[in-house]
């Protein structure tokens, strides 16, 4: 099997579809298997993207346009894989099998499913959406649950994660960005709202995010209340009533609002729990796989000729999921140089 | 409102409910204001359904209501529900059901201690045995008396010669469900339907022909808070807390509310009475208030009790415009009437409060 | 780390109800005692998290610690499993235990909860007993319970209540045997010793202010002279 220059990448999506492209350079046999019915992950469903407001579709057509040569398929699972000699072998649900020395692992995340936090009422009340749902509105400009002229809009941050009783106690890393960006733009389409942001930390650790905030503060005029809230009530008119502590004057504090922003959280994939127990690779505490060291080689698994990129092993950003997505590249092409 | 997102949610807390042979303890303030609710319970579980529901006249009052207004330590209040789950053991029951939403979560929340801190379970065992010379084994299921109802809610409505829909528009009954705090709020998985949108009232009213409606304060507190009612110098808190649901649910104009709790209950009907001297306001219609009930009166009225059987003239809101609503037939003269027929006059007027 | 902290830790419930907090609010925001009086339990939780003597002495010392309605909402959303309520169980205990409780006027209501709730419970094994909830007392209860208490014997035997009679029944004569294992339980697990330790110190509090034990009672049981509402 000394010519076997296949490389098998598992998930379409942008840290999949980078390694993919790099790989394809260097002249290996790159094969994408991709579980749902298109390319490019979630970068497919996001309008703009933070800090800058870049448009997503921007990213992905860059990402698809320098795909050439790379094989794929859609709506295909992996079936089984498993270590024979020296490869490994993997049969997907079309029925093919691939024998692959080197398997990248960029099965990527799934958003918190809102209804889960049950006090926020979404699914039961008429105007509660998520991050998700917000994204699609402005992408599509359609959804029932927003009304024509909205005067008050709230973003709650958190949902889904720093949560105990969810059992995700992680920080899901992008959400407070990724919601400062979503009430500029809300702001931008409904000048006369007053939108609100309910936050525990903010945080805008990147490049550009501070900027964002004073950005959102000085000419969106967003409102930003350290608060957790607690409980989202619908009244008689269909307006939501939540409930929350102003925490920085100490006195708790009912607003009004017509729609009301879920900022769901990032979990690993369920995928990739099924492809865990067939490779039997370790996870950590939050869910997400455990690299061989989280400082120096977060693209390294504990098993040899296993590799990992993007959020299957944690949240980050699009920046970040590209980097490793070219570190694993480089990595798997040391190894299949060595082997 | 979408009913189905609802509905999901509930399936998520199915609690598992043993369907007979219970041990039953009883509720302090159930005893003293609605003792009719509590022997109908016994009457409807054990006559009409023929369940075993078994009582002895040794057990004691749990002391909860003591034991959250900080008049007994948590050693004591362990040791008397350790005696209670004796008394359960001594006649031969493993399931136990109590008539107080208190009671419940504090049972419970011995039960966890107990597993979390061994050293605990073992102090209340030897204190047991020192002073009453009892050992004890635990309940294999612990539920409150409206999961009962919940759980036999389908063979109520089987028996029911009412259904809760207004007789002359032939619409169902407007009704909102108040849930005791300490029924669902500690441990949501052992309730029914968990803390945001418990079934277990909601259950039983839509089984009975009657519909829910939700409004903003639902799951607020009713405001008992144990030692803001028990000295007349924070009784204001109590009443704060209720008027607060009352003004979120007028806009609904609910027939009647149906509690869980014994102390809700008995609250959200005084208070409407001191709301009424006070601020000369009535929540019903035509100056009415909303007629309260426990879960067991709603049982009986839809199976058919005479409403002074159900104990409904203890109440001080009167039941009456929910009783024509229903299309029931009831004796107006008979109401204040002790047995017998025995005439021992009747309560005062309310001013402003029909 | 002190004294009264360590005092705090050794009741289980202390760990059981505080684990770390990271002050978001969320118990505040649900809170019914935090909407209508001046308190926050979010801010109570932090004081006990700082593990600070003085800090707790004067939240053992004053009004705050006796707002808390016990209705455990705030256990329900805490996202780190805390639970505010619980841990006022606790510093109430100490508060108690130390005679700090005597300071506040709220605390000093103690007295009269102690007295009613352990004649009701070692008397009859009933937290409430109709014959000892007066309508003079409880006028709230309204004219209903005035037309109950004339005919306590006519109501309850027409309710289906057993009232004072031997046998099963609500608000039967609880048997001799039972009452005294009752109140044996109140006697090993300091239930008792409770009862006298408060009407000490509150005792030596009437005598400084020149009450006797009625006046002192009436006192604690009708008057509020501070304001403890949230403006």
């Amino acid at each position: 099997m000394n010519n076997n220059r296949n490389i098998l990448i598992i998930g379409g999506g942008p840290a999949g579809l980078e390694a993919a492209i790099q790989l394809q350079k260097l002249d290996y046999n790159v094969i994408v298997v991709e579980k749902s019915d298109h390319l490019g992950g979630h970068l497919a469903e996001w309008d703009r993207l933070f800090p800058d407001g870049i448009e997503a579709k921007e990213v992905l057509d860059k990402l698809l346009n320098n795909l050439v040569g790379v094989k794929y398929f859609l709506n295909t699972d992996i079936n089984s894989i498993n270590l024979l000699d020296n490869c490994y072998n993997a049969i997907l649900s079309n029925g093919i099998t691939i024998l692959a020395k080197a398997v990248l692992i960029a099965s990527g995340f799934e958003l918190f499913k809102a209804e889960r936090k049950q006090e926020f009422g979404y699914g039961v009340y008429n105007h509660v959406i998520s991050n998700a749902d917000l994204e699609a509105y402005f992408k599509n400009g359609k959804d029932s649950r927003v009304v024509e002229s909205p005067s008050r809009i709230g973003f709650v941050h958190c949902v889904g994660s720093r949560d105990e009783k969810i059992g995700n106690i992680h920080c899901s890393k992008v959400c407070c960005v990724t919601a400062v960006k979503q009430a500029c733009e809300i702001k931008e389409k409904f000048p006369n709202a007053e939108v609100f942001c309910f936050y525990i930390d903010l945080r805008m650790f990147g490049r550009g995010y501070e900027d964002l905030y004073l950005k959102a503060q000085q000419e969106y005029g967003i409102r930003f209340i350290r608060g957790r809230v607690s409980e989202v009530a619908e009244n008689i008119k269909n307006e939501l009533i939540i409930k929350a502590e102003d925490t920085l004057s100490g006195k708790p504090i009912q607003v009004t609002l017509d729609l009301l922003v879920l900022m769901s959280g990032i979990a690993c994939s369920t995928g990739s729990e099924k492809l865990g127990e067939m490779l039997s690779l370790s996870k950590k505490e939050d869910g997400f796989f455990e690299c061989k060291d989280s400082i120096y080689s977060q693209q390294l698994s504990n098993k040899k000729g296993i590799y990992y990129a993007g959020t299957c092993t944690g949240p980050k950003t699009l920046p970040d999921t590209f980097h490793e997505a070219r570190s694993a590249a480089m990595a798997i092409n040391m190894y299949m140089n060595k082997e | 409102m979408i009913y189905e997102g609802k509905k999901k949610i509930w399936s998520d807390y199915q609690k598992d409910i043993p369907d007979d042979h219970f041990f039953y303890v009883r509720s302090c303030i159930r005893q003293s204001f609605f003792p009719a609710s509590e022997q109908k319970f016994l009457e409807i579980c054990n006559q009409r359904l023929d369940k075993d529901f078994f009582e002895t006249e040794k057990h004691t009052s749990c002391g909860g209501i003591a034991f959250h207004s900080d008049a007994i330590p948590i050693e004591t209040s362990l040791v008397i529900y350790a005696r209670q789950f004796s008394l359960m053991n001594e006649f031969g029951y493993k399931n136990f059901v109590c008539s107080c939403i208190t009671s419940f979560g504090l049972y419970c929340e011995a039960l966890e201690m107990w597993r979390e801190h061994p050293d605990l379970e073992a102090k209340t065992r030897e204190i047991l045995w020192d002073t009453c010379k009892r050992e004890f084994t635990k309940p294999e299921y612990l539920v409150h008396t409206s999961d009962m109802i919940y759980k036999y809610r389908k063979q109520i409505a089987a028996l029911a010669k009412y259904k809760l829909i207004n007789n002359k528009t032939g619409k169902a009954l407007k009704v909102v469900e108040h849930i005791g705090c300490h029924y669902n709020k500690i441990f949501p998985s052992k309730s029914v339907g968990g803390a945001e949108y418990p079934y277990v009232l909601a259950g039983m009213i839509e089984s009975w022909g009657g519909e829910i409606i939700d409004y903003p304060e639902r799951r607020h507190c009713c405001g008992f808070g144990f030692r803001q009612y028990l000295v007349k110098a924070d009784r204001g808190y109590s009443l704060s807390n209720t008027h607060k649901k009352f003004e979120s649910m007028e806009p609904y104009h609910p027939d009647f509310i149906i509690a869980n709790c014994p102390g809700c209950t008995y609250f959200m009907d005084r208070w409407q009475y001191v709301i009424s001297e006070m601020e000369h306001k009535a929540y019903g219609e035509y100056g009415y208030g909303i007629p309260v009930l426990t879960y067991e009166e709603v049982a009986g009225l839809v199976m058919g009790y005479n409403p002074w059987d159900l104990g409904l003239q203890m109440h001080q809101v009167n039941c009456e415009p929910l009783l024509d609503k229903m299309g029931i037939e009831y004796k107006a003269k008979d109401k204040y009437k002790g047995l017998n027929n025995k005439n021992i006059g009747k309560p005062a007027l309310t001013p402003y409060l029909k | 780390m002190g004294k009264l902290y360590d005092k705090l830790k050794a009741d289980s419930r202390l760990g059981d109800g505080l684990k770390s907090c990271i002050n978001c609010g969320i118990c505040t925001a649900i809170c019914p005692a935090a909407e209508f009086y001046d308190y926050d339990p979010r801010v109570i939780m932090d004081k006990v998290q700082s593990k600070d003597d003085k800090i707790i002495e004067e939240l053992l010392k004053g009004e705050q610690i006796w707002y808390c309605g016990q209705c455990m909402s705030c256990k329900t959303r805490c996202p780190r499993g805390n639970a505010p309520g619980v841990v006022i169980q606790v510093l109430r205990k100490i508060s108690i235990e130390e005679g700090y409780f005597v300071e506040s006027e709220k605390g000093r209501q103690q007295y009269a909860i102690n007295k009613m709730m352990y004649h009701n419970l070692t008397t009859y094994g009933y937290s409430i007993y109709p014959r000892t909830f007066k309508y003079s007392m409880h006028p709230e209860c309204g004219p209903v319970w005035e037309w109950i208490e004339n005919n306590l014997e006519d109501v309850y035997a027409r309710n289906g209540a057993n009232l004072d009679k031997e046998g099963p029944g609500a608000l039967r004569k609880i048997p001799q045997e039972s009452m005294e294992e009752f109140r044996r339980i109140f006697d090993a697990t300091g239930a008792t010793k409770e009862l006298n330790h408060i009407t000490k110190c509150s005792m030596e509090v009437a005598e400084k202010m020149g009450l006797n034990e009625e006046e002192y009672f009436n006192m604690v049981f009708n008057e509020t002279k501070k304001d403890h509402l949230n403006h």
